[in-house]
């Protein structure tokens, strides 16, 4: 069980945020009983003499250390390209790191990914040697864009950030897992239980983002577990090989010498 | 003269321009001690050009620190 991103191998296939957890404490216990090696986190407008945002950062690296994880800095609130390349250099130069996971936002309502906007920037950071994460709509087309553009990790949508209504467009996001065998596909936003993640792991996909669906349950501990053991059943389903559906009934017992039998 | 950081209006008198590094002083102390980026007028910065650029009036600079994020 190991997902490969930009050449980066890691041990677990979830992804996690780090926002909205009752406490900082509750974060980090939660973290590392996902087993995920990858945390996002992002940049605010903050006067660095409140030492509110120092604090979090100490406590967030202390938290990925401990887990030999990797920061993965998003560009969340951004609404052109230009907003979430200046925002991503600011996070290479805090993080240092060239992965990030590009958001740039188009609909203030559903919190819609800007596909146009989205290209713009992915290309220019890529030229600008970062490791790009797009965070995008389950669309074929746009996700073959932002491969072919060179982002090798694609990142659609479940559903809207923070919904947790789960996979909204199956469809969609089979066609992309067969139209694109070679891009490593993690499936990210709107995932609201286990079950959602191992939908997506059946289907082929290579990992899972999400964050409220445990920061926001009753136990995000339990909760990461959940998710970690979910991962792994649709991953093992999925290599298994599942069975295809059929549209009558087949009798699981042989039927040969089936008691009481008679001829009508 | 004002200038914006973080949205907040800075006056500086009698200078037409100023560093980035000395306009940062206006608005934290020991800006060595903290972990930030900063843009000007939506553009990067980084941190070894701090002292070679030049904000001027109706500039703006967003000073930016690590949060949680998904």
């Amino acid at each position: 069980m190991s997902l490969t991103i930009y050449g980066q191998q890691l041990d677990s296939r979830l992804l996690i945020g780090s926002a909205l957890y009752p406490s900082p404490e509750i974060m980090k216990k939660t973290i590392i009983a996902s087993g995920s090696q990858v945390v996002t986190l992002s940049l605010k407008r903050q006067n660095p003499t409140e030492q509110s945002g120092q604090k979090i950062w100490q406590y967030l690296q202390e938290v990925v250390s401990q887990v030999d994880g990797h920061l993965l800095p998003n560009t969340a609130g951004c609404k052109t390209a230009k907003e979430a390349v200046t925002l991503a250099k600011m996070s290479q130069e805090i993080f240092k790191t060239d992965w990030i996971k590009l958001e740039v936002i188009g609909d203030d309502y559903n919190l819609q990914p800007d596909p146009i906007e989205l290209l713009y920037a992915a290309e220019e950071l890529l030229n600008d040697g970062f490791k790009v994460l797009p965070y995008c709509t389950d669309d074929l087309v746009l996700c073959q864009r932002l491969y072919d553009l060179g982002c090798q990790v694609i990142m659609p949508w479940a559903s809207p950030i923070g919904t947790g209504k789960g996979l909204m467009n199956p469809y969609n996001l089979e066609t992309i897992r067969l139209r694109l065998p070679q891009a490593t596909l993690i499936l990210d936003a709107g995932i609201g239980k286990p079950s959602d993640a191992c939908l997506a792991m059946e289907m082929g996909y290579d990992g899972v983002l999400l964050n409220s669906a445990v920061a926001l349950a009753d136990n995000p501990v339990i909760m990461a577990k959940a998710f970690s053991q979910a991962l792994q059943a649709g991953e093992q389903g999925y290599i298994a090989g599942i069975m295809e559906q059929r549209q009558t009934a087949h009798s699981s017992t042989p039927t040969l010498d089936t008691p009481f039998w008679h001829q009508n | 003269m004002n200038i914006h950081i973080n949205g907040q209006a800075y006056p500086i008198n009698h200078e037409a321009k100023v560093t980035v590094s000395a306009a940062l002083a206006l608005y934290f102390i020991e800006p060595q001690q903290s972990t930030f980026a900063v843009a000007v007028n939506g553009d990067f910065v980084s941190r070894e050009d701090y002292d070679h650029t030049s904000v001027k009036n109706g500039d703006s600079i967003d000073v930016l620190l690590p949060i949680q994020g998904g």
